[in-house]
């Protein structure tokens, strides 16, 4: 077994192809190539417009607006770092950012363990497939529709509450102030963790199962073998997931919203995020929209899937190992 | 990394029965249960999403677990003309299949040239389109507000297309991008001998082998927006504009007002899910692998 650090996913290999396609030598320099090169633009300005007026633009935007204070019309004010200063006074917002990296940590943390622990059962269990599709299904759900069924199940005289009644367990208020935001994370984590399941199944069935049976021979024990082969060999899809569960656990909104929301109304602020609390800001503060701070908790967003996908990085880099 | 080890001696490697009893460790005696267990969750939820719409309200929280005496198939009826459910669909239809046919449209082509045509700001492109992969649809949710209004597309369907396919363009351009990659040249380079001009070359020889990838795009584009919330709830506004699940969020206010009818909403429920869950049964795999594809390699 080598070690390189050269082996990286994904990315890697569709751009080492295309390296060898335009190649140091013959075709560069060829009329064909200077022929489709007169196609580039035409090709790709209609996406890259729309993406950039669209999307991009008004993201470089907002950050602009988080230093200013405005009302969505009239003229601006900078303000310099105002927002961001009453952010952190505001105790809505610090509650939502708390709540935000509850998201993250909790009830990531809790997705990745059942779907490790999922992935070492499903590897060599009967009728893997179909466990992985039925797992599977709730993250192509719409968020709306799984909220309203998650809020349904748990509530009073719901099915839930009529199982826990029925066991003699002591009767709960699930969609109590004090239970709501869990009842959320552990709906959250229902709902992903097929998907990292799927992504963490694909990568050990990659790991040639000589490596198992080998341990097996030598008498290791489920852990074991979790810790020595199946860990070691996965770890840099382990790092993929965990960016990808940053980004989406950041967005989290449809969620908590058709979930903990009286209808039409904005939850309590008690289950809010940050993304909750970017659009209330902005659309539901029932007076003047307020786009300044909305614009500088956007940022904040922002910013956290950044800082965290850098740390990911850093943490998650070392030797990989080619098998 | 040696497999067969001859060192070991032949005694001590157990037989088939032995080993296959090894297998059933503890783990794997709580696990399989455990994993059918929670499978069983899923089928069991929607099952009774299934049943529960076609029951009366009464029904739905007396007798959660039985089967219905008679089916109320008037939920359905309430659902998708009181609940404007209809309407509602007639638009989601419209803003879905409109979205993942200009995504597609648009973000070929520019997949096309950044996998095959090589300039130096490829890879500035390409990382830009990949960073707003990383993009929270907040960040560029209030400029693009006032934006759109100044363009009067707000409360408008193609308004919301257009923010959709502006949002989907970072996904598909980065898939498609791979997709192209993997294509082989040679087809390309003996069109171009034959004397096909590149544009041709392209929409005739490329996209055709492309098939594959445009349309997992389209599909995982139309699951993604089937029931898209965010965006619509900023930029749609009122009742005859809204998707399915703006209807969703409707229904339950209605509720408030006109008394509960858990039967209705079930039904609305059911009609948003299940065209989602026939698309699963169809298309299962391409689904899982489309969504999962650049993670493992």
């Amino acid at each position: 077994m080598t070690a390189t650090d050269t082996l990286r996913p994904g990315r890697a290999a569709p751009a080492a192809r295309r390296r060898t396609t335009a190649g140091p030598g013959g075709i560069r320099h060829s009329p064909l190539t200077a022929r489709r090169r007169k196609l580039f633009w035409p090709l790709v300005l209609p996406a890259a417009a729309v993406y950039v007026v669209f999307f991009a633009g008004p993201s470089l935007f907002t950050l602009w607006l988080s230093l200013n204070k405005w009302a969505g019309a009239g003229p601006m004010t900078f303000t310099g770092l105002d927002n961001y200063r009453r952010l952190l006074q505001d105790p809505t917002f610090r509650h939502s950012f708390t709540n935000t990296l509850w998201i993250i940590f909790g009830a990531g943390g809790l997705t990745f363990l059942v779907s490790f622990g999922l992935t070492m059962v499903l590897r060599d269990m009967k009728g893997r497939k179909a466990a992985r599709s039925i797992l599977f299904f709730p993250n192509i759900v719409p968020s709306v529709v799984i909220a309203i069924l998650w809020g349904f199940l748990f509530q009073q005289g719901g099915p839930v509450d009529s199982v826990t009644k029925g066991t003699g367990l002591p009767a709960t208020n699930w969609l109590g102030q004090e239970n709501l935001f869990k009842v959320i994370m552990i709906g959250l984590v229902w709902t992903s963790t097929g998907f990292y399941t799927t992504i963490l199944m694909a990568a050990v069935d990659q790991i040639p199962p000589e490596l198992y049976e080998d341990c097996e021979l030598a008498g290791a024990n489920a852990l074991q073998k979790f810790r020595h082969v199946t860990l070691p060999l996965m770890w840099d899809v382990v790092g993929v997931c965990a960016v990808l569960w940053t980004i989406s656990a950041v967005k989290v909104f449809e969620f908590i919203y058709a979930f903990a929301g009286a209808a039409g109304q904005m939850p309590d602020t008690g289950v809010w995020n940050t993304a909750l609390y970017t659009y209330g800001e902005a659309f539901a503060s029932g007076g003047v929209p307020r786009y300044g701070s909305a614009a500088a908790s956007a940022v904040v967003m922002l910013a956290l899937v950044g800082v965290l996908v850098v740390l990911i990085r850093r943490f998650m880099r070392r030797d990989s190992v080619q098998y | 990394m040696a497999v067969a080890s001859p060192g070991r001696s032949p005694g001590r490697s157990p037989g088939p029965l032995a080993r296959r009893l090894r297998r059933l460790t503890t783990g794997r005696l709580l696990g399989v249960p455990l994993v059918w267990l929670f499978a069983a969750f899923n089928v069991f939820v929607a099952l009774w999403l299934l049943l529960s719409s076609v029951k009366t309200s009464d029904a739905i929280f007396s007798s959660p677990w039985r089967l219905p005496h008679t089916l109320k198939w008037g939920n359905y009826a309430r659902a998708w003309t009181s609940g404007q459910f209809g309407h509602a669909a007639l638009n989601t239809v419209v803003v879905v299949g409109g979205t993942a046919l200009i995504t597609v449209l648009l973000a070929a082509p520019a997949a096309y040239a950044l996998s095959r045509i090589t300039t130096r700001i490829n890879s500035v492109l390409t990382l830009s389109f990949a960073l707003g992969l990383g993009i929270p649809a907040q960040m560029a949710m209030l400029p693009l507000f006032v934006f759109m209004n100044r363009l009067e597309l707000v409360n408008s369907l193609f308004g919301l297309i257009v923010v959709y396919v502006a949002t989907s363009l970072p996904f598909a351009v980065f898939f498609l991008t791979g997709f192209f990659a993997t294509l082989p040249v040679e087809l390309e380079e003996a069109a171009a001998l034959d004397g096909a001009t590149p544009l041709r070359t392209f929409w005739q020889i490329m996209l055709p082998m492309a098939r594959g990838g445009l349309v997992t795009v389209l599909i995982l584009n139309i699951i993604q927006h089937w029931g898209e919330t965010v965006f619509a709830l900023v930029f749609i506004q009122t009742t005859d504009h809204q998707t399915l699940s703006l209807a969703l969020l409707g229904f339950l206010q209605q509720m408030q007002y006109n008394g509960a009818d858990w039967g209705g909403l079930f039904a609305g429920v059911a009609l948003v899910v299940l065209p989602v869950l026939a698309c699963y049964v169809w298309l299962g795999r391409r689904i899982i692998e489309g969504m999962t594809v650049g993670s493992v390699k």
